[in-house]
């Protein structure tokens, strides 16, 4: 991959053409270059072009096949502003951040603080929490589809073993996201623990000492010493926990496909949907764009907000 | 590792397992008959994972995703390597500018490069090939930074001491560094093949063969195959769930430190 041999077999001491023993100076200026140019070209044609690509199309009327793109400005943007189906993805996108952040956060944390020590039955624990993270989303989408089935579903035979009715836990909109951050939370818990866990070792055991000897009961330490130092943590595991919110996609797509009633249409779904069953790409790609600048001022916000209270020393 | 309290442990595994019950329910699932399932009785078999593997080609979907993600493992962790070699051991112009555009594809949202993506490919008719699953999530920011960042802590001493015996910086590289960096590079390979093994969106997006179906992809077709049909076949779907899973949970419990020592060393340093 990286065509660097020519300096390879320059055996020691020669030095034609300007070349010491080490290297000609012009190759070794561009040896580097070679090394990077790989992921470079990767990153350039996947990721960056692509951005440039998709505001470029954002303001043309396309479907794949017509031969001609036509320039419509800002069209794509006006009819996606205006139509409730935009609003009501980004309603319930930001619904599913609001409440599975703090939850996932809090219970992460929770647990975590349990966790801490290197004995035989934390690190049993700290395994089993941590295997979702590492399983298949569409597995375990598919899973919670049967535990959450009306019919035959497991968490209906549990309730009627003890006389509660059959609840038609993703057919009525009412339920479903509760059931799907339910899902998303139980998926990604244990990697929010594995990180409190690692920020939480990383406290000085001097201060809990400290604090325990000037009689701070528990919830005081843990209140004064334990939720300020774990703050740079939270504030890393709020900001990827928020973007990964606004970019589900598979939980939905498999456990209720946006239904019912669109009440669980998130936006990437909806991305999808618009680009590649309706095949709009103008509007699909307007709708990306949208999603790049509000994760993109979502972290800008964070940062300001957030940043100043987070204490960087330990 | 010690066993000090057996109470604690106990309280433990049946948390852990409570935790995981629905996966492990899930699995003891696909050995029943669906008919039994639906009875409320229990009846033993291991035809569910027949027909997964012979009549839905499970066996066929297994081969892709070993395949998609094993070159995009050994591709993504080669990238990312001479990259991280580079922005660690090299200053150039541009150099800083050049890691700062790699870092932040960490913060830009990937769906955004779906519909260019899926553009892209179909211009060069890469769409509907190995080759349209493996090329666009090859590249890894997340691994460049985090070997970079563990290059750097190897000391240069043993580089310089390879150049004075007249090692090239290639030389130094595959001799000196990715043996020194081994266990880094373990644990992102991991990453990576993890990542791209459960990936969904994109194998959805770019492939329409069921040829070339990915394990993710073909069990979420299996389970709406029937979307009208009131009864699911539960315990087919669990079987090829299982299928789908099995093999990452065995790699997991071989390297589960490496993996969990890897992701906490990225997000905490």
């Amino acid at each position: 991959m990286a065509p660097a041999p020519t300096l390879m077999q320059n055996p020691p001491g020669q030095t034609s053409s300007g070349c010491s023993p080490t290297g000609c100076p012009m190759v070794r200026k561009l040896l580097p270059y070679l090394y990077i140019v790989p992921l470079m070209a990767f990153i350039a044609v996947f990721t960056y072009i692509p951005i440039v690509t998709s505001i470029n199309l954002s303001f043309r009327e396309w479907d794949f096949l017509s031969p001609t793109m036509p320039f419509v400005g800002l069209e794509n943007y006006k009819l996606l502003l205006s139509s409730t189906e935009f609003w009501n993805s980004l309603r319930v996108t930001a619904l599913f951040a609001a409440f599975s952040v703090p939850l996932r956060l809090g219970l992460a944390l929770l647990i975590a603080s349990w966790l801490t020590s290197d004995r035989f039955e934390t690190r049993l624990l700290r395994g089993a929490f941590f295997l979702p993270s590492v399983t298949s989303t569409v597995s375990i989408a598919v899973v919670f589809s049967w535990v959450f089935a009306t019919d035959y579903g497991v968490a209906n035979e549990l309730l009627k073993r003890i006389g509660v009715d059959k609840i038609p836990w993703l057919q009525d909109p009412r339920i479903a996201l509760w059931v799907l951050i339910l899902v998303n939370t139980w998926k990604q818990i244990g990697y929010d623990i594995v990180i409190y866990i690692a920020g939480l070792q990383a406290i000085p055991d001097e201060l809990y000492d400290a604090a325990s000897v000037d009689g701070g009961g528990r919830f005081h330490v843990f209140r004064r010493i334990t939720l300020p130092l774990v703050m740079p943590t939270t504030y890393f595991l709020l900001v990827i926990s928020v973007i990964e919110a606004f970019q589900v996609f598979t939980i939905v797509s498999v456990m209720t496909h946006g239904g019912p009633a669109s009440a669980t249409d998130m936006l990437v779904n909806m991305l999808y949907r618009v680009g590649f069953v309706l095949f709009d790409i103008g509007t699909g790609s307007a709708l990306a764009v949208l999603l790049f600048i509000i994760l993109i001022a979502l972290a800008l916000i964070k940062s300001r907000v957030i940043g100043r209270k987070v204490h960087y020393e330990a | 590792m010690k066993l000090e309290n057996p109470l604690r442990s106990a309280a433990a595994l049946i948390v852990g397992l409570v935790f995981l019950s629905p996966a492990l329910y899930s699995i003891w699932l696909s050995f029943q008959t669906a008919d039994a399932y639906y009875a409320g009785g229990l009846e033993f078999t291991l035809d569910n994972y027949g027909r997964a593997v012979g009549q839905y080609h499970f066996a066929r979907y297994l081969f892709n995703s070993v395949f998609v993600s094993g070159i995009v493992t050994l591709g993504g962790i080669a990238m990312a390597t001479l990259a991280a070699y580079a922005f660690a051991r090299f200053t150039f112009r541009g150099s800083d500018l050049l890691f700062g555009l790699t870092i932040a594809t960490l913060m830009i949202p990937s769906h955004i490069s779906l519909i260019p993506n899926y553009l892209t490919l179909a211009r060069v008719g890469l769409l509907d090939s190995y080759a349209g699953l493996i090329l666009p999530p090859m590249a890894s920011a997340f691994a460049t930074f985090f070997l970079r960042q563990y290059i750097r802590g190897i000391p240069r001493s043993l580089d310089e001491a390879a150049y004075m015996d007249g090692a090239s910086s290639l030389q130094v590289l595959t001799r000196v560094i990715v043996p020194l960096a081994r266990p880094a590079i373990l644990s992102m390979a991991l990453y990576i093949f993890i990542n791209e093994w459960n990936s969904y969106i994109w194998p959805l997006v770019a492939i329409g063969k069921s040829d070339l179906y990915t394990l993710q992809v073909g069990l979420a077709r299996l389970y709406k195959i029937n979307p009208g049909e009131d009864l699911i076949d539960w315990p087919l779907v669990m079987a090829a769930s299982t299928i789908s899973i099995l093999p990452v949970l065995l790699g997991f419990a071989l390297v589960e430190r490496h993996l969990v020592r890897g992701i906490t060393m990225g997000a905490v340093k």
